[in-house]
């Protein structure tokens, strides 16, 4: 017994004495970043992906060291943003999400010498924390007005959005989507000249994790004759993509309409890319990158950074789009590389499919969002979303 | 061995699990070997993240108090004869409890007590369910605990999403307000008085398991039932008194954690610093060989490896995917000496037909 232990803490010893010498060295870089996610982590293809996504730009881009570290548990916040606070290596530690919101406050107060930065989290008020929100409501604004022109293209007249728990961000997207959606009538009447009556089918489903909820959700909006779907619960949007594609394929095709309209992420790519009609782009990896190169730049300042159509950080998904997420699909495994081509043709197809005009209109929406003449509702509505849902009826 | 002095041979248990942790880290380092990471930096940031300071005895502390709970209910059951894997969903009950009394504007310091109280009562009256079950129609306790569980999982989704919503934050519950929390013991670190609770905890199943009859009898009915039977001690009596202490107990360390862990003091929607804490329990209870003291040495070594898990993902790198793997080698190969001598047990006590 004695000398098999004796045998064991020698092959110990030798194990790692042989590995000790090398690995230990680190290069110089232009700074060091620490990325604390929720327990969400990698794989979402959505929120927490972006934030990857943004990292490993900055990564490359300004040859900045990035440590991932990702909750095992809500129990870890605040203890994963304090472990990287203090060891004092980090120019700026980001939060991933606003599930980080009360951790991020403690920490950011605790330790205030060191930059910290947080999305979708916009009233913290610390001067060593970037706070980033995004015009969400801008950006459904944009895609509701595709919606209600599409539907009435294809003489729907029913959209409907798949929303996650009633949180005030989420009113955010139904105002927008409100207001597209009868921009896009008006807009509709004014061109062809034809009377679009397309109305709003909206359901809370209460969660942002059970996929079988955002199915069921749209299969009841289908059932009504809706000819778009927007996802706003993030991966309920699995859900709404399976039943849409069982519906057509109920009828024997593949191609929509009905559509999804995507969310966070360019969603685009998924249903073999002709599904998903367009994506409304919440750019969590622009927000992650702009932080980053700011403390790189030197610009670094605590505050509110609200990121909107004028700045890239919200859009609406394009061809150049595409192939960038194509390839975060293929490294995130939902397709394979053999996609490409088919995803590409396929989505030029179903939006080659729609009239020109539609886009251009769209693309009028949004200089009128910039100019600042189209007055989209609203900036934060936890208490006035009774009143918009009556100004911009279903 | 049997030359062996008696005090040695109490320190048997200890040796035996050095090594089985000795050999779970040398399996963990070869696996960071193979996926290109280096396991010495890995294992020095692992243990100093995770013992190395009084910081981080603190959080390694604060992620044992849970378990040392959820390790005693798993524990008892066990000392009794009885598989109980409820704990999980008792846990979830007993912290939803402990945030609806919260609500109920008492003054300080009632308003803690009552919040703990009714955690408890909420995870007994959880357990109870499986105690009447086998009692009445024989329904083993590892299917109704696993029923209970997941019934429990989406009631508490229910209540987070419906009932206890905060208004202003559809995520989680509304937080416990601040007078009724549990203090923190040392001020910037996750550490709490629930250490003190789960620590009293302790010492009343140590009393009451080897100075009390009933400790007695619940003993000896997971000896043998047959002879426990002869002996004129009610089994059945002992199947309700197993899981109503174990119900508690769970109950219980779903409070300490929702009232004492910092920063937020609420139940967030898909539970995620509740979940996996009654399983962990199980692992915690076979490193500590079921025994109340073996327990807290178990959870506060358990906690640690989470702690230092965390810090795994700094200096080296390595991914929490990994690092999951490396802490789940090194806990079967703690448990496999508890697992091995249960499973003689179970097997005899199967030959012999009970």
């Amino acid at each position: 017994m004695r000398s098999f232990r004796v045998k064991i803490l020698a092959l110990l010893i030798s194990l790692f004495a042989f590995v000790g010498g090398p690995l230990m060295g680190t290069a110089a870089a232009a700074g060091k970043v620490a990325l604390v996610l929720d327990v969400g982590g990698r794989g979402d293809l959505s929120f927490n992906d972006m934030g990857f996504k943004g990292a490993d730009e900055a990564k490359t881009k300004l040859g900045v060291e990035v440590v991932e570290i990702q909750s095992n548990s809500a129990a870890d916040y605040l203890p994963n943003l304090q472990n990287a606070a203090r060891t004092g290596d980090f120019d700026l530690i980001v939060g991933v999400g606003f599930l980080l919101a009360d951790a991020m406050a403690e920490a950011a107060t605790e330790f205030p010498n060191q930059n910290f930065a947080i999305i979708d989290v916009t009233w913290l008020g610390k001067p060593n924390l970037m706070e980033i929100g995004y015009e969400e409501n801008k950006g459904s604004a944009l895609v509701g007005a595709l919606s209600s022109m599409v539907a009435a293209h294809y003489g729907k007249d029913k959209i409907g959005v798949v929303l996650g728990i009633e949180i005030p961000v989420l009113y955010k997207f139904e105002a927008g989507y409100r207001y597209g959606m009868h921009w896009g009538n008006a807009k509709y009447e004014k061109v062809t000249g034809k009377k679009a009556n397309v109305g709003l089918l909206w359901t809370y489903t209460g969660t942002f994790s059970d996929i079988a909820k955002g199915k069921a959700a749209t299969e009841a909006m289908l059932a009504q004759g809706a000819g778009l779907v927007y996802n706003v619960a993030g991966p309920l949007g699995i859900g709404d993509l399976e039943a849409i594609t069982e519906h057509l394929e109920a009828k024997g095709k593949s191609a929509g309409p009905p559509f999804m309209i995507g969310v966070d992420a360019n969603q685009d790519y998924l249903g073999d890319g002709h599904r998903v009609l367009a994506s409304m782009m919440k750019r969590v990896d622009f927000g992650v990158y702009s932080a980053i190169e700011s403390v790189v730049n030197g610009t670094f300042k605590g505050g509110v950074t609200i990121l909107g159509p004028n700045n890239g950080g919200i859009a609406m998904s394009g061809k150049q789009d595409l192939a960038d997420f194509i390839d975060f699909g293929i490294k995130g495994g939902a397709i394979s590389a053999s996609d490409r081509d088919s995803i590409t043709k396929n989505w030029t197809a179903m939006r080659g499919a729609i009239p020109g005009w539609i886009w251009d209109a769209v693309d009028e929406l949004k200089a009128e969002i910039s100019a600042g003449t189209a007055e989209i509702p609203c900036g934060w509505c936890a208490d006035t979303i009774g009143e918009i849902r009556d100004k911009y009826p279903d | 061995m049997s030359t062996l002095k008696p005090w040695i041979k109490r320190l048997n248990p200890l040796v035996e699990s050095l090594m089985a942790g000795l050999i779970g880290l040398v399996i963990g380092a070869l696996i960071m070997l193979a996926f290109g990471y280096n396991p010495i930096a890995a294992y020095i940031s692992l243990f100093s993240g995770s013992f190395g300071s009084v910081y981080s005895w603190a959080e390694s502390l604060a992620n044992a108090t849970p378990l040392i709970l959820t390790a005693m209910t798993f524990a008892i059951a066990m000392r009794g004869g009885l598989f109980n894997i409820g704990a999980e969903g008792q846990l979830y009950i007993g912290a939803l409890a402990a945030v609806a009394v919260s609500l109920i504007d008492l003054p300080f310091p009632l308003n803690a007590v009552a919040a703990l109280g009714a955690a408890i009562v909420a995870g007994m009256l959880w357990s109870l369910p499986v105690a009447l079950l086998k009692l009445t129609r024989g329904v083993h306790e590892v299917i109704s605990t696993i029923m209970l569980n997941w019934i429990a999982h989406f009631f508490a989704f229910y209540l987070i999403a419906n009932v206890l919503t905060d208004p202003k934050r559809g995520e989680k519950t509304i937080s416990i307000i601040e007078s009724a929390r549990l203090a923190r013991i040392l001020p910037g670190t996750s550490l709490n008085y629930g250490l003190v609770i789960a620590l009293i905890a302790v010492a009343a199943i140590l009393f009451l398991l080897w100075r009390t009859s009933a400790g007695f009898e619940m003993r000896a009915s997971g000896y043998n039932q047959e002879a426990t039977h002869y002996a004129g001690i009610s089994l059945r009596k002992q199947v309700l008194r197993v899981f109503l202490i174990g119900g508690a107990i769970a109950g219980l360390a779903g409070a300490v954690q929702v009232m004492g862990r910092p920063p937020t003091y609420a139940v967030m929607s898909g539970l995620p610093q509740l979940m996996n804490l009654g399983f962990d329990g199980i692992g915690v209870a076979m490193i500590g060989r079921n025994h109340p003291v073996g327990i807290v040495f178990a959870a506060i070594f358990f906690g640690g490896l989470m702690v230092g898990g965390r810090i795994m993902q700094f200096s080296p790198g390595v991914p929490l995917e990994l690092v999951r793997v490396v802490e789940g080698v090194i806990i079967i190969t703690l448990a496999i000496p508890e697992l091995r001598r249960l499973f003689t047990f179970f097997l005899a006590k199967f030959k012999r037909g009970a």
